[in-house]
């Protein structure tokens, strides 16, 4: 996976039951609808949970991460497709 | 009357290897190869469609590359591994409070007290299957037998995705034929041993006379004749009846071998501030200071020294570490380092009364403090600013909880 590691703006949706789900997100200008959401895992930084959600927006995958403490959305890395 | 004992051995199928397919579709049904992110690697586990091309677990990269040419090399994230290894032990636990983890990937179950909720062992082990898959698309051999060597021979018989029972009355037909080194326990050099007296089943084991066994192998030997009878009566143990840690420390495999002390330095204060930090988070502490040095031939010792007093302070180990540092004369290139502390205090909180050392617990719990908060190694000894921190690597006695718990990048 490339590290990106960039502050990103994201759609998510909270629905009753679920956890929450982004359905899009912007990244360099570009705006990446969310076709699948494959993985879905949480980590602690110091006192910060972050929940981490590997997407795919069709053509990439994808890590998403949201930290609970400052409520920002990190794209955390990119994975290019195999040759 | 003793019930019999219904055990579950639960392994996920190439656990690593898996769950990287699941959150990369794309290589789902490709043949991956699971790595660390450290320079010198090798491979921690490897997909079934990697293996049927013959790559193993610990081979290196192009060993691996030489058997399968279109392999996947992928580092691997061992946060999202023990963030799924803790949810599906927890999904176990629902079924049972007798779950043993054995390690990050393997859990013993105690299922006797279970039947009359949930139904026969093969439920129970159908539902923690469909749990397991559907909320993480991954899949578990599981074995059910009356004890947990042959519940873990029996996971071994299907993979992936197996669930093989061994009823009591089928255990001698079943290990008749099942050679030795597929027991638990029966490494090369046992099964080597034991092939001088022409034993390669299971069946040949348990009729070999115990008495030849206890005189070869002393007490091993009579375990050995009841393992061969397929007999264990070794309980699951869940993680708050087992026994209280002996140690903490924590190793490294270098980038490259090193010989200067400057660097082996280096490694050691920072080997010491995560022996100390985990110490001090579970409020412990150690009367003895190990060091264990590998070469890059692969030999590997250690060396201990006691102390008056226990200590989780990291800049006493490290200085402790030093001192047995010096006392070697190093004939070869080091490989790998390792810091630990042992002969255990529990409940090791007590702030020291005076002077110095008051100050240097202060300065730990304050050092702690930001680490807690901001993250590990946020705030660190000067030697160590950018140096990467923290384990790379899961180690085999990483637990869900407790002071084996160790966090891992």
């Amino acid at each position: 996976m490339q590290a990106i590691a960039e502050r990103v703006k994201v759609a998510a949706i909270f629905a009753p039951g679920t956890r929450m789900q982004p359905v899009w997100f912007e990244w360099r200008r570009r705006k990446h609808a969310v076709t699948e959401l494959s993985y879905f895992w949480t980590d602690h930084c110091g006192d910060a949970t972050r929940l981490h959600f590997a997407v795919s927006d069709g053509s990439n995958v994808f890590e998403l991460s949201y930290n609970l403490q400052d409520q920002n959305w990190t794209l955390e890395g990119v994975v290019e497709p195999h040759p | 009357m003793q019930l019999q004992r219904i055990i579950l051995h639960i392994d996920m199928n190439a656990f690593f290897a898996s769950v990287e397919q699941q959150s990369n579709p794309e290589l789902r049904g490709k043949p991956i190869a699971v790595i660390g992110a450290a320079k010198r690697t090798v491979i921690t586990t490897c997909s079934y469609e990697a293996r049927a091309f013959g790559v193993k677990t610990g081979m290196n990269s192009w060993e691996a590359r030489q058997k399968c040419p279109q392999l996947i090399f992928v580092v691997g994230n061992n946060r999202k591994y023990t963030y799924t290894s803790t949810q599906i032990i927890r999904i176990m636990r629902e079924y049972t409070p007798m779950v043993e983890v054995f390690s990050i990937d393997e859990a013993f179950l105690d299922v006797t007290g279970s039947l009359s909720l949930f139904g026969s062992p093969q439920r129970i082990a159908q539902l923690i299957k469909e749990r397991i898959r559907a909320d993480f698309g991954l899949t578990c051999s599981v074995g059910i037998a009356p004890n947990k060597l042959l519940a873990k021979l029996a996971s071994d018989m299907q993979k992936p995705d197996g669930l093989t029972v061994i009823e009591p009355h089928e255990v001698p037909r079943v290990l008749e034929r099942v050679p030795i080194k597929d027991l638990c326990g029966i490494g090369p050099k046992l099964q080597q041993q034991l092939g001088k007296f022409g034993i390669k089943s299971c069946g040949e084991l348990g009729r070999f006379p115990v008495e030849v066994l206890k005189r070869t192998f002393g007490v091993v030997g009579e375990k050995l004749h009841l393992m061969g009878l397929g007999i264990d009566q070794t309980p699951v143990v869940p993680e708050e009846e087992s026994e209280e840690v002996k140690s903490v420390g924590h190793s490294t495999t270098l980038d490259k071998d090193i010989s200067e002390r400057e660097e082996m330095l280096r490694h050691l204060l920072q080997l010491s501030e995560m022996v100390g930090r985990r110490a001090r988070r579970y409020q412990v502490a150690g009367k003895t200071v190990s060091l264990t040095i590998r070469y890059a031939d692969f030999t590997t010792f250690s060396r201990q020294q006691s102390r008056t007093t226990a200590t989780n302070n990291s800049d006493e180990i490290y200085r402790a570490a030093v001192k047995l540092l010096d006392t070697l004369e190093l004939t070869q290139p080091v490989r790998l380092l390792g810091v630990k502390i042992g002969n255990l205090t529990q409940h090791a909180e007590q702030l020291p009364l005076f002077g110095d050392d008051r100050k240097k617990a202060l300065l730990a719990s304050a050092m702690d403090d930001v680490n807690n908060r901001f993250g590990e190694f946020s705030v660190t000894f000067g030697t160590l600013l950018g140096k990467d921190g923290g384990a790379k690597v899961i180690s085999p006695a990483w637990r869900p909880e407790g002071v084996r718990n160790v966090d891992v990048e």
